[in-house]
């Protein structure tokens, strides 16, 4: 306290100075109308630099509330793209009819390492979620829903030794099944198609209609390579997937809003 | 003392209603007015009260303002130009100055016409910079400055005569 006065009476004539000062350019302020835009727009150029900067920040923390609305418009888009899917290939109109309500999701754990592989998404059954419901991503198949709780839902990913999903030819609808060998999460065996069929690399292999789960069309991957076996009638289909498993965030899950029709269906043919 | 006191206080209206309400409205050449009345705070006592010269010159400019209508720029700067004037005297008359009563006694002429030189120049150079307050115009303002410290100069070289004249 001391030294905090003495250091005021050492400086006093300066501090003087600068109080006048102030006075001074503050009564320049209101005299002159020159002085006063300038002193305004100076005052302008700092405070949209500092608005800025706090506008930065705060966008920057802002990031995880934006993200969630583009997700959330994502779901609405995605919804779209696909009404707008089943409208434009009319070749197998009548499973294509089938409607599917979206969902958007984001992953909350996900692995690609084991021989099993699941995932957890951040809806639950308050959300709508319910049992075997297909998961997509923007571009690709991602699995099924096994387990749903108030508000997580676990997901057998397409890379499960034990899920096969009917996929089809986008060229000609020759269709098989999907299955995961277990050792690359970005390669998977289409079996099951009859040799009947021509099959170059690189053909597209979309998801087939004959899932309850998934419309048909969505995109899964291209033909790696494949291997005609002489005696038997099928190929050995490797392929590659569109989508990388292991850098997803958000995902979409489908609800097939007639799955109970179909399945009085085929309860009843069985 | 009492009376110095009442000497400054005499010189103080004096030079200011001098200033407002003659020296400003000369115009010699269409732009140049004496600043007379930083004969104040050049004749003001060199071993006098700094912090009281601090308010006076700021008062000095205030009044002098609202009496012409100014924008402030005397104000500013003869507010400054009493706050620099201790650093100024020790830098034209050396650290050990010893010159208490003015310097018009004991004091070399060329460390006098530096005193005079600089105050006089310091101030016009702050008074037109605030006045105009751009780069735009630094033509404008070194030209006002060096013409006005001039015409000021010369005016206060003539009033130290009747200063002295008048103290003794």
């Amino acid at each position: 306290m001391r030294q905090l006065i003495n250091a005021l009476i050492k400086y006093k004539n300066t501090l003087l100075y600068l109080c006048l000062l102030i006075i001074s350019v503050v009564f320049l302020n209101q005299q002159s109308f020159y002085h006063q835009s300038i002193f305004s727009n100076v005052a302008l150029v700092f405070s949209s630099n500092f608005n800025l900067a706090g506008k930065n920040v705060s966008n920057y923390l802002d990031l995880s509330e934006s993200n969630k609305k583009l997700a959330a418009e994502n779901t609405k888009l995605k919804a779209l793209e696909l009404i707008h899917f089943n409208e434009q290939s009319p070749n197998n109109s009548v499973i294509d009819t089938f409607g599917f309500e979206v969902f958007g999701a984001r992953i909350i754990k996900n692995s690609y390492n084991r021989a099993r592989n699941y995932l957890i998404i951040d809806q639950g059954y308050q959300n709508g979620i319910e049992l075997e419901m297909g998961v997509i991503s923007s571009d690709g198949v991602i699995g099924i829903i096994n387990q749903v709780t108030a508000d997580f839902s676990s997901v057998i990913s397409i890379l499960n030794r034990d899920l096969k999903i009917n996929a089809s030819f986008k060229k000609n609808g020759a269709y098989g099944s999907l299955s995961w060998q277990g050792n690359h999460p970005k390669r998977m065996k289409l079996d099951d198609v009859s040799t009947l069929n021509p099959v170059m690399e690189g053909d597209t292999i979309v998801s087939g209609g004959m899932s309850d789960y998934f419309p048909h069309g969505i995109p899964i991957g291209k033909v790696f390579s494949f291997e005609k076996p002489e005696l038997e009638g099928y190929y050995e289909i490797e392929i590659e997937l569109f989508s990388n498993l292991t850098q997803k965030e958000f995902v979409y899950v489908l609800k097939n809003k007639k799955k109970d029709q179909l399945n009085q269906l085929k309860n009843d043919s069985g | 003392m009492t009376r110095d006191n009442l000497i400054s206080i005499f010189r103080f209206f004096l030079l200011l209603f001098l200033q407002s309400f003659l020296l400003n409205k000369i115009n010699f050449f269409g732009f140049i007015n004496p600043n007379l009345y930083l004969l104040f705070i050049i004749v003001y006592r060199l071993d006098g009260n700094a912090t009281l010269l601090i308010i006076l010159g700021f008062a000095l400019g205030l009044l002098l303002d609202l009496l012409t209508l100014g924008s402030g720029g005397h104000t500013i700067a003869s507010l400054s130009i009493a706050f620099l004037r201790p650093f100024i005297i020790r830098f034209s008359f050396g650290v050990n100055y010893d010159v208490p009563m003015g310097m018009i006694e004991g004091s070399l002429l060329t460390q006098r016409l530096l005193y005079l030189s600089l105050m006089i120049f310091i101030h016009h150079l702050l008074l037109f910079n605030v006045i105009y307050f751009s780069f735009d115009n630094i033509l404008t303002i070194l030209k006002s400055t060096v013409f006005s410290s001039l015409f000021t100069f010369i005016l206060v070289y003539i009033s130290f005569g009747l200063f002295k004249e008048k103290n003794d």
